[in-house]
């Protein structure tokens, strides 16, 4: 059963569109929400390039396909047929670039589309029962190679830019730190040089202050 | 400033030649352009008043071959008797001397006329300077008379006398100097050139305004009277004051004698003389008028457009201290509150205080850095957002920016703004099906109402709707595209209330339009032989809620009996007499029972807002039904025994308003204010969410909001108070905007200046709504009282600031911004909401009229409050002309007896209802033709009951 639809651009991140009153009977909708955005915002720096992609979240399971610069997302029951999935995305994609394919581009404001969630809605309806006649027929078919799409776990797919973020900045600490490294080398070096010839240097300084001081004296 | 002042006071008192010429030598030097400043748009008043001076002296002034005869005509029919009598004899000296002298600057100006710059206007004053002085104290004896006209005073008082020297040049010469200002450099560019010739002796007035140079000055002024002129009302006495104006006198109160009056033979009080609103709602000029970049006062409007530096002056000035706030006022074509989008570059706001980019942050730093008006903070110019600044600090791209040049401006809210997608617009509908409702004819109405309003919902495609009915069961109707027919279900468990149905209960209108049709076609004669008695109202609006907590939106309540059954049951009360005049007497006005403000809340929540429709003959308690619509930012529609073929048009219009007009879903609202000025209590309709947050589930152009602020620092020390509000909501076409209103204030220390740029409508407002809400906690006594005792303290403060210089006794002086006060003060204690006691309003009418009041914009209050009287016999018995003749036959005539013929037809029209009044010796060939024959009789009846409620005919519409 679809609980989210979500539809986004790429490149940004912006949301366009929504299905409106999803996340009816679901407890933690928000907190779901919140991870199919750090999703979105992963996907605009250019990372999880697949254009298909299962991505399992708790009890749950996001799935998306983007094409077009445009990221359908839904997420459904792990029980629900990952085809049947593919499928609504698929209906929604095709319904979604006829009406708006133009004006992706130039969204500029973020839900620009939201007229858009009442054919979400309808779309909705008729997947919500995987055992109508009709679902069950196109169950059958074998439309899209559904099974090679890659499954992996959201922490996984949220960590890769953690992980991605967090190298970066040890690197960056490395690099502040071995400047610092090379200031204190400089430091002692010099302070070893003057430990090892100020006696030589102050002796010195005696010896030619009573040079000095006989000359004048005489 | 310091010479001015000083020289001002001389000149009012005991004219000599001296002061003139002191800070006239003074003048020339020290006017330039860094006077200038920021301070332009103070002299809008002044130049002003000057020109009412300047009428006496010009009309006879020769000097004007050209100027005369150019001005006459403009100037405002109301100035011109009053200067009357003075203008004979003085003129006739003066002009010799004028002439002569500034016959010698006259030429070799006139060259600039076309666009006076500012070296030649400088150059000027010395000449112009000499010849003043040898008219020594003519002139100033003369300039007494007309000064009891006398606007000036309010620029002298106000922090930017020190610029009044600049007044004449600025329109044209400091064009170029300033840069913050350019709407107000075109107004008054633009006027001068009627009397081009004249202007350069304006020209001169740099030097003195006001008083030295009366002559050639205001002449230069005369340019600009049309288009200030209207603007009178908030000029001293500038429009007629009622009766005596003191002549010598050169204050600016209006006064009006009360008492008998020594020398008069009735004692008691001219009632022509009083003040009467026959024009309606003034708006204050000052607001717009000082701060051109203000936003409009349709949207915002303060009680006092100069705003006290100390609390010992707020204390003194009495009246409430606030704003009324009306976000989304309707504008008039052409007017539209453009729309600005930053995209993903995020909208530009202060660091510190979150207050949005407006016209009066100010850019450094080549453009790198913008300071916050409100708080000061130095914010830094994000790279997209850049731009350089021109020689004079502007922006370059100042015109690609309305956001940096007009007060009010709308953002599209970037995703931040959201904490889930714009919500669709949505229309739920709970109607009481009992007995009462089908017999008195509301169901039918509200059907077909509805229905023909369906094309005109706003947001289609994506609006929803969706209805319950309910008697001692809950109905509900599954919409169904694929249906024909609704189909109902019954839930009979008051108890437990559930949603028979998961969803289809609430559709998309534009994909089940059918069904939706079939509804409420069939609705009425579904029910047509109901004899429930009962009302589930409290599980009904529970089942509501379950259904629409989901988005929100707006739930309209048709309720036409007391809620009997189930939660939130409620019993009569009101009945008892003897509760009246007690202490008890407030609790029949709040509601009975805990769960209505509990359910208020969840709905607020929730983004619901509850309109409430009630209808009954009999007591519905709509004190408490009245609570939902409070907290949710709704409104109440009360109808006292509704029948259909009575109240059927004024449902039909208001149903149809509330359904079409353009509403904003899901808001918040924020007033910000400059620092040492704190907002501090909310008056009006809506939920607060925090201390200063206004949660508003739907807003539209009918609903204002009033706010009083304090000082919060004993002294403050800035010259100018910044306002900003901000309404975040989602558009009925499913876009989420910002809407920021910004306007400022300046900073006085003088009492006279609040009360000169009082706001009567904003302060009515204001005063009535906390009337009604004392009389939500107190007895109806006390709110009138207070409101009466507020007025005249006010007045009392008022009198004090002037009686001790002159005689005044026997007189009440006011104002003139606050001259309507005092009437408007008697018409709250007058209104439904607060007159009388048990009697006089039902309580259920109080109630409702407590609610509607709370939610009224400034002018309708004042309709309301001052409802406008037309006699129509004269223009009916006219054959029928033209349209626009309607305006000129029938004027607005005082609410009072005298007004009203025997033999004439009247129409009162609050805004609400319309009364028409048949007189009694009125034609009986009109009457029968006006009202058809059966109810001719009936309305025999109340001619000779004289009732003045007689017949509501709402069916009657003027343009």
């Amino acid at each position: 059963m679809v609980k989210l639809t979500m539809i986004a651009r790429v490149t940004d991140g912006l949301p366009l569109a929504e299905g409106l009153d999803d996340g009816r009977d679901m407890q933690d909708a928000e907190f779901y929400k919140q991870q199919v955005k750090a999703l979105f915002k992963n996907l605009s720096r250019g990372q999880n390039e697949a254009s298909r992609m299962s991505v399992e979240t708790g009890p749950y399971i996001f799935h998306y396909i983007i094409e077009g610069r445009v990221c359908y997302l839904t997420m459904c029951d792990r029980a629900y047929p990952k085809k049947l999935a593919f499928q609504y995305l698929e209906d929604l994609k095709n319904e979604f670039e006829r009406g708006y394919g133009n004006q992706i581009e130039t969204a500029a404001r973020p839900y620009a589309f939201i007229k858009f969630d009442t054919f979400i809605q309808r779309t909705k309806k008729l997947y919500q029962d995987t055992r109508t006649q009709r679902n069950i027929a196109k169950l059958n078919d074998e439309l899209y190679e559904v099974h090679q799409v890659m499954t992996r776990n959201v922490q996984e797919v949220l960590g890769v830019g953690e992980k991605l973020d967090q190298v970066s900045q040890m690197s960056n600490r490395l690099t502040s730190e071995s400047r610092v490294y090379a200031d204190k080398a400089r430091d002692l070096n010099r302070q070893a040089l003057i430990r090892k010839w100020a006696p030589v240097a102050i002796v010195l300084g005696v010896v030619i202050l009573l040079f000095w001081a006989k000359n004048k004296i005489w | 400033m310091g010479t001015e002042n000083p020289n001002r006071a001389n000149n009012l008192q005991g004219p000599s030649a001296t002061p003139f010429a002191a800070p006239r030598a003074n003048m020339p030097i020290s006017s330039s352009h860094p006077m200038v400043g920021s301070q332009t748009s103070a002299f809008r008043p002044t130049s002003v008043p000057a020109m009412p001076n300047a009428s006496p002296f010009s009309s006879p002034g020769p000097t004007a071959g050209s100027g005369t005869p150019g001005f006459r005509p403009m100037q405002p029919g109301r100035a011109t008797p009053s200067y009357g009598p003075p203008t004979t004899g003085p003129p006739q000296r003066v002009p010799a001397p004028q002439f002569s002298s500034t016959s010698q600057p006259t030429p070799s100006q006139t060259s600039h006329v076309g666009q006076p710059i500012l070296p030649p206007s400088m150059r000027p004053p010395p000449p112009s300077y000499v010849p003043s002085v040898p008219m020594g104290s003519p002139p100033q004896s003369l300039y007494n008379a007309p000064s009891s006209n006398n606007p000036p005073r309010s620029f002298v008082d106000s922090p930017y006398s020190a610029s009044g020297p600049n007044i004449q040049p600025p329109p044209s010469s400091t064009r170029p100097t300033y840069p913050g200002y350019p709407g107000m450099q075109s107004n008054q560019v633009n006027p001068p050139p009627p009397p081009p010739p004249v202007y350069n002796q304006g020209g001169y007035a740099p030097s003195q305004p006001p008083m030295p140079a009366p002559f050639s000055s205001h002449q230069g002024g005369y340019g600009q009277v049309p288009p200030v002129a209207p603007s009178s009302g908030m000029y001293g006495g500038g429009s007629a004051p009622p009766t005596g104006v003191m002549s010598g006198l050169a204050e600016d109160f209006c006064s009006l004698s009360l008492g008998s009056a020594p020398g008069s033979f009735d004692g008691g009080l001219d009632a022509k003389a009083l003040p009467r609103p026959l024009d309606g709602d003034v708006e204050p000029s000052s607001f717009a008028g000082m701060y051109p970049m203000n936003c409009d006062s349709r949207y915002l409007r303060l009680t006092t457009s100069a705003i006290p530096n100390s609390q010992s002056l707020v204390s003194r000035w009495q009246l409430p201290l606030g704003a009324v706030v009306c976000p989304l006022a309707e504008t008039p074509e052409g007017e539209e509150v453009p729309v600005v989008n930053f995209a993903t570059m995020g909208i530009v706001r202060c660091r510190r205080c979150r207050t949005y980019v407006n016209p009066y942050v100010t850019f450094t730093d080549g453009g790198r850095k913008w300071r916050c008006n409100i708080c000061a903070l130095l914010n830094d110019v994000q790279n997209d957002y850049f731009a350089h600044l021109d020689a004079t600090g502007k922006r370059v791209d100042l015109d690609q920016h309305p956001e940096l040049t007009k007060g009010s401006v709308e953002f599209v809210a970037p995703a931040e703004y959201m904490v889930r997608p714009p919500m669709p617009p949505l229309y739920f509908f709970m109607i009481d099906v009992s007995i009462s409702a089908v017999k008195s004819g509301m169901l039918e109405v509200m059907a077909q109402t509805i229905k023909s309003c369906l094309d005109n919902l706003p947001g289609s495609p994506r609006t929803q709707i969706g209805f319950i009915t309910f008697d001692s069961t809950i109905h509900f109707y599954n919409m169904k595209s694929s249906l024909t027919q609704p189909q109902m279900m019954v839930v009979s468990d008051l108890d437990d209330v559930f949603v028979p149905l998961p969803d289809d209960l609430l559709v998309n209108l534009s994909e089940s339009r059918p069904v939706v049709e079939a509804f409420l076609d069939s609705l009425p004669s579904m029910f047509q032989d109901n004899v429930n008695v009962e009302s589930a109202f409290g599980p009904a609006l529970k089942a509501a809620f379950m259904v629409m907590s989901q988005l929100g939106g707006k739930l309209l309540i048709f309720q036409s009996t007391l809620p009997s059954l189930g939660v939130g049951r409620l019993k009569l009360r009101g009945d008892d007499l003897r509760v009246y005049g007690t202490d008890k007497e407030h609790t029949l006005r709040i509601p009975e029972d805990p769960f209505y403000k509990q359910m208020a809340a969840d709905f607020t929540k929730f983004q619901v807002a509850v309109n409430i429709y009630a209808f009954s003959d009999k007591y519905t308690d709509i004190a408490s039904l009245g609570t939902l619509a409070k907290y949710t930012g709704g409104q109440v529609y009360h109808y006292p025994s509704f029948h259909s073929t009575i109240h059927k048009d004024r449902l039909r219009h208001e149903l149809a308003r509330d359904l079409t007009r353009e509403t904003a879903w899901e808001a918040v609202m924020r007033i910000r204010c400059g620092k040492g000025v704190r907002f501090t209590s909310y008056h009006g309709n809506f939920m607060l969410r925090s201390t200063d947050l206004i949660a508003l589930p739907a807003v539209d152009c009918d609903k204002a909001y009033a706010m009083q602020f304090a000082l919060e620092e004993t002294l403050l020390t800035t010259q100018i108070v910044y306002f900003q509000v901000a309404l975040l909501y989602t558009a009925s076409c499913g876009e989420r905007r910002i809407r920021v209103h910004t306007a400022a204030a300046s900073v006085v220390t003088d009492l006279g200046e609040m009360y000169r740029q009082a706001d009567t409508g904003a302060v009515v407002s204001l005063l009535s709504r906390l009337a009604i809400e004392k009389s939500l906690s107190y007895k109806l006594e006390d709110a009138r009282n207070a409101v009466q005792l507020k007025i005249v303290k006010a007045l009392k403060e008022y009198r004090k600031l002037y009686s001790v210089q002159h005689r005044v006794g026997g007189r009440m002086i006011y104002p003139e911004s606050l001259k309507y006060l005092p009437l408007y003060g008697l018409s709250i204690c007058k209104s439904t909401a607060l007159r009388g006691g048990y009697a006089d309003a039902q309580l259920d009418e109080r109630c409702a009229a407590g609610f509607t009041m709370m939610a009224l914009p400034v002018k309708k209050m004042l309709k309301l409050l001052y409802p406008s009287l037309l006699r129509v016999d004269e223009y009916l018995v006219k054959a029928p002309t033209v349209d626009d003749e309607f305006d000129r036959v029938c004027r607005r005539l005082p609410l009072a007896a005298e007004s009203l013929d025997s033999r004439g037809i009247y129409i009162l029209d609050d805004g609400f209802r319309i009364v028409v009044w048949f007189g009694r010796m009125l034609s009986p060939d009109l009457a029968r033709n006006l009202v058809e024959e059966d109810s001719a009789t009936d309305f025999a009846r109340n001619q000779t009951r004289r009732t003045t409620s007689g017949r509501v005919l709402s069916t009657l519409k003027f343009s």
